[in-house]
């Protein structure tokens, strides 16, 4: 008797979702099984790795992760352009953190003038993040919507209170939205079904469970993403078959072990390597989970995990 | 359908066509078959023809097949020998008469560019706005979305007077509702009169003075119909589901203020077919039943003053309270304060004074929305220390209330009032208790508030049930003590309702996921008698919550053939356990403790297990901390009970649930329980004592051990074998 490797029966399959604008589109999700579980599918698209762009010039990151970006910091679209010409970026996350009401308070106009100088800047697609306080979000996201008609960003987070506001705005003017909710595959769910109520096409969602950075909850978050994926290949629910972001630098880049130089803690090693690693083993953590899109920071975590991307997809 | 409305509209129909017709037979002459034509500014050409028809209206040339359609479309003036219904001919001519404009109205664009100010804001000498172009569609249309503003008041015609016409424009602004204006009563129009009167018109201001001629309701049909293929991702020429997108998202209504004429039947007519009712102040006919629209058609005759409320009824628009409008501070924080004797101004309840809350539901006519009357001595009328009798009567109605959900909405009372900074609220019904503190008093808290409280916080919470509030308060002992007798009265016929509502009688069982974030594979079945082990959610609080939140945590199950009437199964149930639990869960019972047990989150009140040795069941409730006779208490029993698995011999239970002749059925009932803590027993005392009569064991409550006879299966048998328990000689529960 011969041995078979037993194999698990996928019933569904990932949405294919086209992103970026007409005539330079890439495509995410579209599985047909378990992360990298090519013995028993097919993953059709690998997972993409989005650059962050931040709106203004950030004040709390260590100096290990300013400095690739020490040359462009005070401009978001010459930001975006390094990393695409000199990190090789498949995406641009622009994170508008200085939107948020207890921090710089940038307008929804000016935030929008932004988004649309970097979205000028390069042609690779690009994400959107508020500052995730819903009121303002909601003024801010309506606002890009309108400035960036047709560029199909993809917008978020759109959360419970304002999924309304914000889905019907992308919809009118032609994104793809990100439906964020608190690692709760419930929740998860449910707001794909209200986004579905509003009308937004299935081919223009794409879901933020939340993500903690190793740590800091990373395995709760781990956890409720491997869930998605199990509910969405094997027990046929539809309203989950979307493909997974993850938006880890934020939540890496802020915690202590980071930030911390080896002088103060020598056990924890030399600085700019240890957050290099912790990010991008946060990274490669969420792409066995099922992420499908990754946000990250540091062009060396970055090469760290497209190589092992490559690996595990031969 | 009305003959006297359908005759009319088809007349009016007749003739809009006809002048159509004519307009594009001059402009044919005089411009070519190749003259470009249109609205300003608009990929969607002729809206509500893009809409409907998918035809793309870009030439003079194109119109033909336009007016050859309305023309299949108008149906031949109704005779008087014909008693047929009329719903449909009249749909169509409505359909019809709007084509028929909009063909009009870009003509007259074509012989007049100057007629319309294509702006958001009227100019010094033209105030017609005409039709919205795509920036302003797109800038207020995502408001129709999204909910900022739920849709638009059709306005034809001009109130009787200037004043009459502002107070209903202010009213509708106030609902955020966009009022669109067009059409002439005796020669006076909705938007001079409000000019007149100094409101300030324009798309800012949410009062859109579209056109002097009943004609331009094409602008406000055809913004509603662009909303829908902009926003709601519907196809031109997709008409029924443009149809169906306005009448479930849009909540538009047509109100004609004067006499209605030919063309403003054929013009209400066309609303219709959106879902888009009307609201007259004359006499016409009416049209009660529903059919196209959700409720009613056509509602006539209505007075000014209440013309605005009606019309929210008919159509059945939602009101939305952001602000709880009382001069302290409100929100969950306040909940916990107590109120101490020396801060103490006044109280009543709480057996100091006759005190009682009552919310009833009542027909829709009955209950004025957001009245609050205080009858009685208010706080700025009493001295520190005074009391006064208390009665809260909340009166509320709604399309989908159901008087199921009147205690469920009366429970709330108690957090809702706690919730206001300065107030205790202690209890419920006639046991209810408010003090209320000094520094309240100080910043003007009235007792009235508490009515304004209640009447935002039902809109906020309850707006899936409840369309209209009003609240009344009483402080003077005679008007208490009648709505005290009501109240006993409805708290009488709601405990009969509870207590004769069975799983035999009821088709539908709702679910609970609630607690799937924490435990995955948990599904609570929850059915009249089985309470959700938690004790919160009863089936009457599903049944309302899933009329709230259609998407949310508590769903319907038709509970199907009942498979094992003993175990509690049905085939719905376990298919929807089954699918729910992701086939973790292939088989539950709802009345076993041992075959296929209900799986258990970890917010169950109590916990039953087996006593193998006394042939019995134990249940230990969560505040009791010491030892049990099975060997572990609570905290130890719940680890082997929670997660969403099904462990035999062990359930999560409610309180509520042990005294249901339901408490697990296939293991012999109540009859099995051989030890409770004594304050569980206690607790539970008055309503085990009609389930011991029907089990034909009155004393059976002092047969179950308790700590004080023992804390180990030893200890308690010689106990139950002394009073004679029935476990003993019952089959083996092993």
């Amino acid at each position: 008797m011969t041995f078979e490797v037993p194999k698990v029966s996928y019933t569904g399959k990932i949405r294919e979702i086209p992103l970026g604008r007409e005539g330079n589109t890439i495509i995410v999700g579209g599985e047909s099984c378990y992360p990298f579980h090519l013995f028993e599918g097919e993953m059709p698209n690998p997972p993409k790795i989005a650059m962050e762009v931040y709106d203004s010039e950030p004040e709390d990151w260590p100096d290990t992760a300013l400095e690739p970006f020490a040359d462009v910091i005070k401009e978001p679209a010459a930001w975006a352009r390094k990393c695409v010409d000199t990190y090789g970026a498949e995406m641009i996350a622009l994170q508008l953190a200085g939107t948020d009401p207890n921090d710089k308070d940038i307008s929804a106009d000016e935030a929008a003038k932004i988004t649309k100088e970097v979205s000028d800047a390069v042609d690779v697609p690009m994400i959107v993040f508020g500052c995730s306080n819903v009121e303002k979000d909601t003024d801010v996201l309506k606002a890009v919507c309108e400035v960036c008609e047709g560029r199909n960003l993809i917008i978020g987070p759109v959360a419970e209170g304002n999924y309304r506001a914000i889905g019907a705005t992308a919809i009118g003017y032609k994104h793809t939205v990100l439906a964020s909710t608190p690692i709760d595959i419930n929740l998860a769910k449910q707001l794909n079904i209200l986004l579905g109520n509003l009308n937004v096409p299935d081919e223009k969602i794409i879901i933020d469970p939340s993500t903690g950075a190793l740590g800091y909850g990373l395995e709760y978050c781990y956890s409720v993403m491997e869930r998605i994926r199990m509910a969405a290949l094997i027990q046929e629910d539809e309203r989950l078959q979307f493909p997974i972001i993850s938006n880890l630098a934020r939540e890496v880049w802020k915690t202590k072990e980071v930030k911390v130089p080896e002088s103060e803690a020598p056990l924890l090693g030399d600085m700019k390597k240890r957050g290099i690693l912790i990010e991008a083993l946060t990274a490669q953590c969420v792409l066995l989970a099922g992420a499908d899109i990754l946000v990250m920071r540091h062009p060396e975590a970055i090469s760290l995990v497209k190589e092992s991307i490559k690996d595990l997809m031969t | 359908m009305s003959k006297i409305i359908c005759s009319a509209a088809i007349r009016g129909a007749h003739k809009i066509v006809g002048m159509a017709e004519e307009k594009y037979e001059e402009a044919l002459k005089k411009w070519g078959p190749d003259q470009e034509i249109g609205f300003p500014n608009t990929t969607y050409y002729l809206p509500i023809i893009y809409g409907m028809l998918g035809i793309p209206v870009e030439t003079l040339g194109d119109v033909r097949q336009i007016l050859d359609k309305c023309k299949e479309l108008v149906p031949p003036p109704v005779s008087d020998k014909v008693w047929l219904p009329y719903l449909a001919p009249a749909l169509e001519a409505g359909m019809a008469t709007y084509f028929a404009e909009e063909i009009i109205e870009a003509i007259l664009y074509l012989e007049q560019p100057d007629f319309y100010t294509r702006a958001e804001d009227p100019l010094p000498d033209n105030i017609w706005l005409g039709a919205a172009d795509d920036v302003i569609m797109r800038k207020r249309g995502v408001e129709f979305v999204d909910g900022t503003a739920p849709g638009f008041a059709a306005i034809l015609g001009a109130a009787p007077s200037i004043e009459i016409a502002a107070k209903i424009a202010i009213e509708l602004q106030e609902k955020n509702l966009y009022v669109f204006m067009c059409a002439d009563h005796e020669g006076k129009t909705m938007s001079e009169q409000l000019v007149e009167a100094g409101v300030q018109v324009g798309w800012p201001t949410r009062l859109v003075s579209f056109g002097p001629s009943y004609r331009a309701t094409v602008f406000a049909i055809g913004f509603a119909t662009r909303v829908a293929m902009s926003f709601g991702g519907i196809k031109p020429g997709d008409f029924k589901g443009n149809l169906y997108y306005n009448k479930e998202r849009v909540f538009a209504f047509a109100m004609p203020l004067g006499t209605v004429s030919d063309e403003w039947y054929a013009n209400a007519a066309g609303g219709i077919n959106w879902g888009f009712p009307t609201i007259a102040d004359t006499p016409i006919p009416e049209i009660l039943p529903t059919g196209i629209c959700t409720y009613e058609h056509v509602v006539s005759n209505v007075p000014h003053d209440k013309i605005v409320a009606r019309a929210i009824e008919v159509r059945g628009l939602k009101v939305s309270i952001t602000k709880v409008d009382i001069p302290m501070s409100y929100g969950p924080a306040f909940e916990g304060e107590r109120i101490r004797k020396d801060d103490l101004y006044f109280e009543c309840g709480g057996g100091r004074t006759l005190g009682v809350e009552l919310t009833v539901s009542k027909d829709m006519s009955e209950v004025e929305d957001g009245k609050v009357e205080m009858i009685g001595p208010d706080l700025d009328e009493v001295k520190e220390g005074d009391k006064l009798p208390f009665a809260m009567l909340i009166e509320v109605a709604g399309r989908k209330m159901q008087s199921d959900f009147e205690p469920i909405l009366e429970r709330q009372v108690h957090h809702l009032v706690n919730y206001v900074q300065g107030i205790m609220h202690i209890g419920q019904r006639n046991i209810m208790w408010i003090r209320v503190g000094k520094a309240a008093v100080e910043k003007g808290f009235l007792l009235k508030h508490l009515g304004t409280v209640m009447h935002a916080k039902y809109h906020q919470d309850f707006g899936g049930i409840v369309d209209k509030v009003q609240v009344k308060i009483y402080t003077e002992e005679e008007n208490v003590k009648e709505v005290l007798a009501q109240a006993k009265r409805v708290y009488k016929e709601r405990d009969e309702r509870v207590e004769g509502m069975t799983d035999e009688i009821e088709e539908t069982y709702y679910s609970c996921t609630l607690c799937q974030s924490f435990a995955p594979s948990h599904v609570c079945i929850i059915t009249p008698e089985r309470v959700g082990m938690c004790g919160a959610y009863n089936w009457l609080d599903c049944k309302a919550s899933f009329e709230i939140n259609p998407t949310g945590p508590n769903q319907p199950i038709i509970k199907g053939e009942c498979t094992e009437p003993v175990l509690g199964r049905w085939k719905g149930v376990t298919d929807f356990v089954n699918k729910a639990s992701r086939q973790k869960v292939e088989q539950v019972s709802a009345y076993s403790l041992m075959d296929f047990p209900m799986t258990a989150c970890g917010c169950f009140e109590c916990v039953a297990t087996i006593l193998p040795m006394c042939n019995g069941i134990m249940v230990v409730n969560r505040d009791s901390m010491g030892m049990t006779p099975c060997g572990m208490k609570f905290t130890t029993l719940a680890g082997m009970v929670g997660g969403g698995n099904q462990t035999p011999g062990f359930l999560g239970v409610s309180k509520h649930y042990i005294c249901s002749r339901k408490f697990l059925l296939a293991e012999g009932g109540l009859k099995r329980v051989v030890w409770l803590p004594k304050m569980l027993k206690e607790e539970i005392a008055e309503r085990m004592k009609p389930i011991c009569e029907e089990m034909g064991i009155p004393d059976f409550a002092d047969m179950i051990a308790d700590e004080t006879i023992g804390t180990t299966e030893e200890e308690i048998l010689p106990f139950l074998e002394e009073k004679g328990h029935p476990v003993l000689t019952m089959d083996p529960l092993m």
